[in-house]
């Protein structure tokens, strides 16, 4: 399985970068937390370090080049055979390792004393700077044209479908796509792979796109049976996490909560999850963005109860409810995700949801929850309340997004998109006001403000 | 817990260039490590040396680094070759901008600030200049920035023209900007003393991180 290196956002205002060195070769062996290569932006540049241990199986853009945000740069596996695979499929995306960037290398080790080198290395370093400026295909084209050659009929992908594809060397003419009209989506490729697909049956989505049919007013086919632990006739004893769930949910009915609802129409955020998507931004990313900026303004909803009184916590950390498939759910923990750029928080969204279904969460990364997300979006609710975990103040349910007939306020009548969203609040800490007034800012922002999520 | 202490250092005698990179990283490692470490501030001034940023561009040094008249570094921060010498105020800075803001732009931009008010300090009104990253006295360059940074904990910092030989850029394209032009502080101001300047450099320092500084 290979896991990507992004280009990371330095600032909130930065839109590209520039590679200036990539500090591992490709096929050496890269440590969690070892930097891999250096980016810059103005006068300040930052070293880019592994999220995995593994190797470094391919370069796809290379030093001197820039990138976009978000985008592609480099390809990291986790064991060594898996190697010639990656570098097999990105043939022709990689830059030759040539004997300048070893010299270059070397160059790097001697940094710590004055630098001895000759005018040799000095042309050398120009050699690699010209070679960089050529512009490399995020994907290599000339498989997915042959591929898409050799059927008859034309071949419908997603743009990430064929990126995948390219990478994974499956091959899009023997993939049953699952999108509307056959279309073959990211999952479709995973599924073909045989690897799992990355995105969780739960805790992604709000977006209506994630339920095809719904736009047209007809039912979506339920394909997926409903979960079940056990046969007709048996009882099944409760797992751990599941005893753990129902102790938080039983010590709810001793907090006296109420509920706040509003509906928010999502047609500027839809449109602003589109242009982003590509860049790997999840919709929970961009939710728990909105929330925790608005929180920020209204610390009150982010307070808690406790015996002496009300308590305010240092750091606005948000907790999304994750459904485990074999029963219970979790509440893995973005935190502080105000001073997380939407890319870098996407990321830990998808490594936090990977970890938590194979069970290696730490604890602090799923009990530092200062507020809670439960998100129902995907399935297509209009409405649901949520049951306040404790040692927090207030839990938002996020429905589904859905087209509705809208009448304005200067009576004319339109279709907007709209989600209806629910806040459950300890009333002890957090009053009817309170809460009100934390939707309606959360409403404008989501409405009027969705670019802002960014930084 | 975050710490708010950082360690100052201000040498009055000239520092070789090598043995406070050498302690930057230090405490770069330290604060990566755990952020419960203090944080890093160095002000002094170098022995004459030019510095090179990793993405430098090796055009943009007049001489043969064969020359060995000159002493060359190449080290981890952003931008073209610079310069350091006796007389010129350089300022490092190591914390951890989780702390702050985490958005390097915004950090250039704080530094380029701070650096003005300190010259405003000596009624020398500068400015920066959209998209030319340093501090400028009308056409001339008076202080430059150069920053790197990993898991956002910073190295490097700025450097400001007090006194000093402003030859010794002549064998440069500092920053990659052809005929830039440089300019001294005491240009401006002719009953300057660098040990003052120094005092308030601490001083923004702290009022702009909060910082509650131990020297050593």
């Amino acid at each position: 399985m290979s896991h990507e290196i992004f280009m990371p956002a330095l600032s909130s205002t930065m839109t590209e970068g520039k590679i200036v060195e990539w500090l591992k070769n490709p096929g050496d062996k890269v440590e969690r937390g070892e930097s891999v290569l250096v980016v810059e932006s103005d006068k300040a540049d930052m070293d880019v370090e592994s999220f995995q241990d593994g190797y470094l199986a391919a370069v796809l853009m290379p030093a001197g080049s820039t990138a976009p945000v978000g985008e592609t740069i480099g390809l990291i596996v986790e064991n060594e055979d898996e190697i010639a695979s990656v570098q097999e499929q990105n043939k022709g995306n990689q830059p030759e390792v040539s004997t300048s960037d070893k010299l270059e290398l070397v160059s790097n080790k001697t940094e710590e004393k004055p630098v001895v080198q000759n005018e040799n290395i000095k042309k050398e370093e120009q050699e690699v700077v010209l070679k960089s400026e050529k512009p490399v295909p995020s994907f290599n084209s000339d498989q997915i044209n042959a591929a898409t050659i050799n059927v008859s009929s034309r071949i419908i992908a997603s743009p990430r479908a064929k990126k995948l594809a390219s990478q994974m060397g499956v091959d899009l003419a023997k993939v049953h796509g699952s999108g509307p009209h056959g279309r073959i989506q990211a999952d479709d490729i995973l599924k073909a792979k045989g690897q799992p697909v990355s995105i969780p049956w739960i805790g992604e989505g709000g977006s209506p796109a994630s339920i095809p049919g719904s736009n047209l007013g007809v039912e979506s086919k339920q394909e997926t049976s409903g979960n079940s632990f056990g046969n007709p006739g048996e009882t099944v004893q409760f797992n751990t996490l599941q005893k753990a769930v129902n102790k938080n949910m039983e010590s709810s009915l001793d907090v006296p909560c109420f509920r706040v609802g509003y509906s928010i129409s999502t047609d500027k955020l839809d449109n602003f999850y589109k242009k982003v998507k590509q860049n790997g931004v999840t919709m929970t990313a961009l939710l728990v963005k909105a929330v925790a900026k608005t929180l920020k303004k209204h610390p009150q909803v982010n307070s808690s109860f406790s015996e002496n009184g009300i308590s305010y916590p240092e750091n606005i950390n948000i907790a999304v409810a994750v459904a485990m498939e074999d029963g219970g759910l979790i509440t893995p923990v973005l935190k502080e995700p105000c001073n997380t750029d939407l890319f870098e928080l996407s990321r830990e969204w998808k490594d936090l949801v990977k970890r938590s279904r194979s069970k290696q969460l730490e604890p602090d990364e799923y009990s530092t929850g200062t507020f809670t997300l439960s998100n129902l979006g995907m399935f297509g609710v209009d409405r649901f309340d949520a049951i306040l975990p404790p040692g927090t103040g207030a839990i938002l349910a996020i429905a589904s997004s859905k087209p509705t007939v809208v009448a304005n306020s200067d009576g004319s009548i339109s279709v907007k998109k709209i989600m209806q969203v629910n806040l459950t609040a300890d009333h002890r800490v957090i009053y009817g006001a309170d809460g009100a007034s934390f939707l309606k800012d959360l409403a404008y922002l989501i409405e009027n403000e969705p670019g802002t999520l960014v930084s | 817990m975050v710490n708010r202490t950082a360690i100052i250092k201000q040498p009055d005698k000239i520092s070789f260039f090598n043995d406070v990179y050498k302690l930057q990283k230090e405490y770069q490692d330290g604060l990566i490590l755990d952020k419960s470490n203090p944080s890093f501030i160095w002000i002094g001034e170098h022995q004459l040396c030019y510095t090179l940023g990793r993405g430098s561009n090796y055009d943009n040094l007049l001489f043969s680094l064969n020359d060995n008249k000159y002493d060359v570094f190449k080290i981890d921060r952003g931008g073209e070759v610079t310069c350091h010498m006796p007389g010129q105020l350089v300022t490092y800075l190591v914390l951890d901008l989780k702390n702050f803001n985490k958005d390097l732009n915004w950090y250039l931009r704080k530094i380029e600030d701070m650096i003005i008010k300190i010259l405003g300090t000596f009624d020398i009104d500068c400015h920066s200049r959209k998209g030319l990253t340093g501090v400028w006295k009308e056409n001339k360059k008076i202080a430059s920035i150069g920053i790197g940074c990993k898991r956002w904990i910073t190295i490097n910092g700025f450097s400001i023209n007090f006194d000093c030989e402003l030859e010794n850029f002549n064998k440069i394209i500092p920053c990659g900007i052809e005929n830039c032009l440089m300019a001294n502080m005491i240009d401006y101001n002719k009953n300057l003393n660098i040990q003052e300047v120094k005092r308030i450099v601490k001083k923004i320092i702290q009022e702009e991180f909060n910082f509650d500084f131990v020297s050593k």
